[in-house]
């Protein structure tokens, strides 16, 4: 017995340890770069390569950029350096942007709904003659321009005084009249880039939409136009001979800027046992000071309810406005007269101005009288979405079959998000969604991604490259994103 | 001094957890001389433990005994998650499944009747901090510990019957997992815990023991379903973020897992009175675990909030865990079938050592591969041996080690199965488990 305890149990103890301290080791496949080239990247597009998140442009964002991700990815399979032009730290609220507070209490006849505020920014372009950012020039990777549009890239001086305070930023005080496309064709020229990720297009329909169809300075961007400059950017982009992916634009009417005020609206409504045959009259087309506009009278079953019946989208500006559907209220148009002349609405002026665009009697229910209708640019009808799905549905035909002339990836933004909008997109065991606030996908401007949802972008094009190169591109783990953080 | 020890060790009994080590979160390592046999008994007398195995063979059990047992399983996991992360593993924690019998009847009677407690279901996990999975599980402890009393019948000298009631006699359940939401703050991740111990409930085992020669033996038996019940169990929530304060309500929850039947049926041999040769196969009912539900309830106040200065009062929806009231979590288990082989042998008078393996295979399904079970079809080896000296006392041995075949679940199969609310990758877990028991003979 002695024996035995003292020579087998300390055998026995030792043979768990050994095999018990074993720590299985799985088989991963291992990063490669496949058929593409990855050690110099360059990113061209706009606010979504920026990184612009919670209507703003600011360091946290531009660090979680889908291309930062993407150059991460790409480092592990002899990627080089990616240089963003980064707001510094002491600068790091950038452009300022839209943050949380909390939400409103629930009560019998009003749903909660999100207050948010203003983290002021470090000043910036808001007007022609007011300080400009403070410029970012070393030589850099991402081209990302909020606001830019296709049709912008051939516009001399567009990062000059009166053009983009984003793209101005980044342009170098010898040549303040270099278009967009020369500031990539110089890249390709300096850094000749072995791979490139091109998404551009999204504000040539976007403008349109968010204004609600409303403005035409906005309008779409013609399709000759669209057609032209994405060739000239892709040949720009493929001069080196480099490998790329090519993303398509999503249709914008998916997103919580179009999908979270209506039904939210009809919800309160239903709460205040106001019947869905109401009058709901808005103008649509043009709305201009001075001009005189359409009126469409309506009910409020047409307004996009949770369900997804009605076919008006409100616009997330709508917001400090539904509320008051139905009193007399001239708030909107005070509003309007404000941003269009910067003068206070007061006196003839204001009077005349009413009387121009039709506005005659803002004592009858806003909103419900032709009198004193509902903003055309805060609801996007029937026609309007029709012209943003055609024209969205157009400029991707172009972007396709300019990419596979090039044989280059296609990252199908449109299908992807058009999945996240039905289905939801799961990151390990959590549900994101299109959601406004809850989703995770979407920052709090309805239109642009939180970090985890530039994760997700990043991830998606990985597969499109991943099977377009052969490479074995490593996803991340979105989850490590932030989705919308809550006070 | 060793063996002062080891009753020490054997009182680890009442707070014995196990390791996952059979299909789903059964554990078999219910007695020590069967350990050491790839886990056969049901057509075996070795020893007390009978009546967990075999309450039919109880009574052929010839003398009168007390044993204690006790395992340390040590788990090893390994996850890669599908997208291509990096390797994960888990926080390591030693387990110890234990057992305790005890049987008596007069020396030459017919009858026997036993007492015992064991550990036949138990799970316990911690991943790594930050996993992958971390808002599916982060930490689960499952613990139940049952205990019967068995009578035992010899209606003839070669057919005996028996059978047990059963207590769950302790249970409880201890889940972890990260909530998904960030405060602006960079507050840490809200967590939750949900805590709660089983209600006592009832189940029986009963057995059929027919040895027609002295080469030859043959056993059945069946142990029933009990369904571990808790009630009013804790929720406790961590830095939870203020304004998401209202879907955090909860107090209390309920829920129910059942903790299955198993059917088995075994074959003995013994060539000669040194050496016996059983096989057997079990047949665990998993299928009766279709869906793992929560319910909640209660109000810890973050819904009814007072007024602050800056701050509305706010009059809250109580019972809400993530804004819902209950949850619900697809498991849809397959009854699992094991095979088993062991053997031993008696090489002196006082040493008898042993040898076995099995096959045991998943009774999760693919696609539905959770943390809190990354179940998958398992081979097991095992070794052990018994010294007994004066033929009263003796030490019993036994080493198990259990490969779990590697499991991959693709987002594609979570999606189809809807499922999402784990994680598509591979796992792949090892156990090793040595075991000690101690046991007299009157």
């Amino acid at each position: 017995m002695k024996r035995f305890t003292t020579s087998s149990l300390p055998a026995l103890a030792l043979l768990g340890l050994v095999l018990g301290g074993c720590q299985p080791e799985l088989d991963q496949p291992t990063a490669s770069a496949g058929s593409a080239d990855f050690s110099r990247y360059i990113a061209v597009g706009n606010s979504l390569t920026a990184g612009f998140s919670d209507n703003g442009l600011y360091r946290e964002g531009q660090l979680n950029s889908y291309p930062s991700i993407l150059a991460q990815q790409f480092a592990q399979v002899g990627g080089g350096p990616f240089v963003q032009p980064l707001f510094t730290e002491a600068q790091s609220k950038g452009s300022g942007y839209v943050q949380l507070l909390g939400f409103t209490p629930a009560t019998a006849t009003a749903l909660s709904s999100p207050i948010t505020g203003t983290v002021a920014g470090n000043g910036g372009r808001s007007t022609a003659t007011s300080a400009p950012y403070t410029k970012f020039l070393d030589p850099i990777n991402n081209l990302g321009v909020p606001g830019i549009r296709m049709s912008d890239i051939l516009t001399p001086g567009y990062g000059s005084l009166a053009g983009n305070p984003y793209f101005e930023r980044i342009t170098p005080d010898a040549t303040p009249l270099q278009t967009y496309l020369q500031r990539v064709q110089a890249t390709v020229a300096s850094i000749k880039p072995t791979f490139f990720t091109e998404w551009l297009g999204n504000n040539d329909v976007l403008g349109y939409a968010t204004a609600g169809g409303a403005v035409a300075s906005s309008g779409i961007t013609p399709a000759t136009t669209f057609a032209v400059n994405t060739s000239y950017v892709l040949d720009a982009l493929t001069a080196g001979g480099a490998k790329g992916v090519v993303a398509t634009i999503p249709d914008v009417t998916n997103i919580p800027f179009f999908t979270a005020v209506g039904p939210s609206f009809r919800a309160n409504l239903d709460l205040n046992k106001v019947p869905t045959a109401a009058p709901f009259v808005y103008t649509t087309g043009v709305l201009a000071p001075g001009q005189a506009n359409t009126r469409v009278s309506t009910t409020i079953a047409s307004v996009r309810d949770a369900n997804g019946t009605g076919n008006l989208l409100l616009t997330l500006t709508a917001s400090p406005y539904v509320s008051l559907y139905g009193r007399p209220s001239g708030k909107y148009w005070r509003d309007f007269y404000r941003q269009a002349t910067g003068a206070a609405p007061t006196g003839p002026a204001f009077s005349g101005f009413l009387t121009a665009i039709g506005v005659t009697d803002t004592t009858k229910g806003f909103g419900q009288a032709t009198e004193n209708p509902f903003p055309s640019t805060l609801v996007l009808d029937g026609t309007e979405q029709t012209n943003v799905t055609s024209a969205t549905n157009n400029f991707n035909a172009t972007l396709t079959a300019a990419a596979n002339t090039r044989q280059l990836a296609i990252f199908d933004s449109n299908a992807f998000f058009r999945g996240v909008a039905q289905g939801g997109y799961v990151t390990n065991g959590v549900n994101n969604t299109a959601g406004f606030i809850s989703g995770n996908l979407f920052s709090l401007d309805g239109v642009h991604p939180t970090p985890r949802g530039y994760a997700v972008i990043a991830n998606e094009m990985m597969k499109v490259i991943n099977a377009k190169y052969g490479s074995s591109l490593r996803q991340v783990d979105a989850n490590s994103y932030r989705g919308v953080l809550f006070p | 001094m060793t063996v002062k020890r080891l009753l020490l060790a054997g009182g680890a009994l009442l707070v014995g957890t196990s390791a996952a080590s059979a299909s789903g979160f059964q554990v078999n390592l219910n007695g020590q001389k069967n350990n050491g046999m790839g886990g056969v008994g049901v057509a075996l007398t070795l020893d007390q433990a009978a009546m967990f195995y075999n309450p039919g063979a109880l009574a052929m059990v010839r003398e009168n005994g007390v044993q204690v047992g006790v395992n340390a399983a040590i788990a090893r996991n390994a996850f890669v998650p599908e997208s291509g992360g990096g390797q994960s593993s888990l926080r390591n924690t030693l387990v110890t499944p234990a057992n305790f019998y005890a049987g008596f009847g007069p020396k030459e009677g017919k009858w026997k009747i036993g007492i015992g407690a064991y550990t036949p279901f138990g799970s316990e996990l911690h991943y790594a901090n930050n996993w992958e999975g971390r808002y599916s599980l982060t930490d689960i402890n499952l613990r139940a510990i049952f205990a019967q009393v068995t009578a035992s019948y010899a209606i003839t000298p070669q057919l005996s019957v028996g059978a047990g009631l059963v207590m769950l006699a302790y249970g409880d359940v201890d889940l972890q997992r990260d909530v998904p939401l960030s405060a602006q703050s960079g507050a840490p991740t809200p967590h939750v815990t949900l805590n709660g111990k089983a209600k006592q409930s009832f189940g029986y085992n009963a057995g059929i023991y027919f040895k027609p020669s002295d080469q030859l033996a043959v056993g059945v038996s069946y142990r029933s379903q009990v369904d571990a019940k808790i009630e009013g169990g804790d929720v406790r929530l961590r830095d939870v973020v203020y304004s998401t304060g209202g879907n955090f309500t909860a107090t209390q929850f309920s829920a129910t897992l059942p903790l299955p039947a198993t059917a088995s049926a075994g074959i003995a041999v013994m060539p000669s009175e040194k050496l016996t040769i059983s096989a057997e196969a079990n047949l665990v009912f998993w299928n009766t675990y279709r869906t793992l539900d929560f319910t909640f309830s209660g109000n810890n106040g973050y819904g009814d909030r007072a007024a602050t200065p800056t701050t509305p009062a706010v009059t809250g929806t109580p019972g809400l865990l993530g804004g819902s009231s209950s949850s619900s979590a697809k498991r849809y288990y397959q009854d699992a079938l094991c095979f088993r082989l062991g053997a031993q042998y008696k090489v002196t008078d006082g040493l008898t050592v042993r040898a076995g393996g099995f096959f045991d295979q998943a009774a999760v399904k693919d696609g539905y591969v959770t943390p809190e079970t990354p179940d998958a079809d398992r081979i097991g080896l095992t070794a052990g041996a018994s010294y007994e000296f004066g033929k009263r006392f003796g030490i019993d041995a036994s080493f198990l080690f259990e490969d779990f075949l590697k499991r991959s679940q693709t987002q594609a199969d979570l999606l189809n199965n809807g499922t999402t609310d784990r994680v598509a990758g591979t796992y792949k877990t090892t156990i090793a488990v040595p075991g000690v028991g101690l046991y007299v003979k009157f």
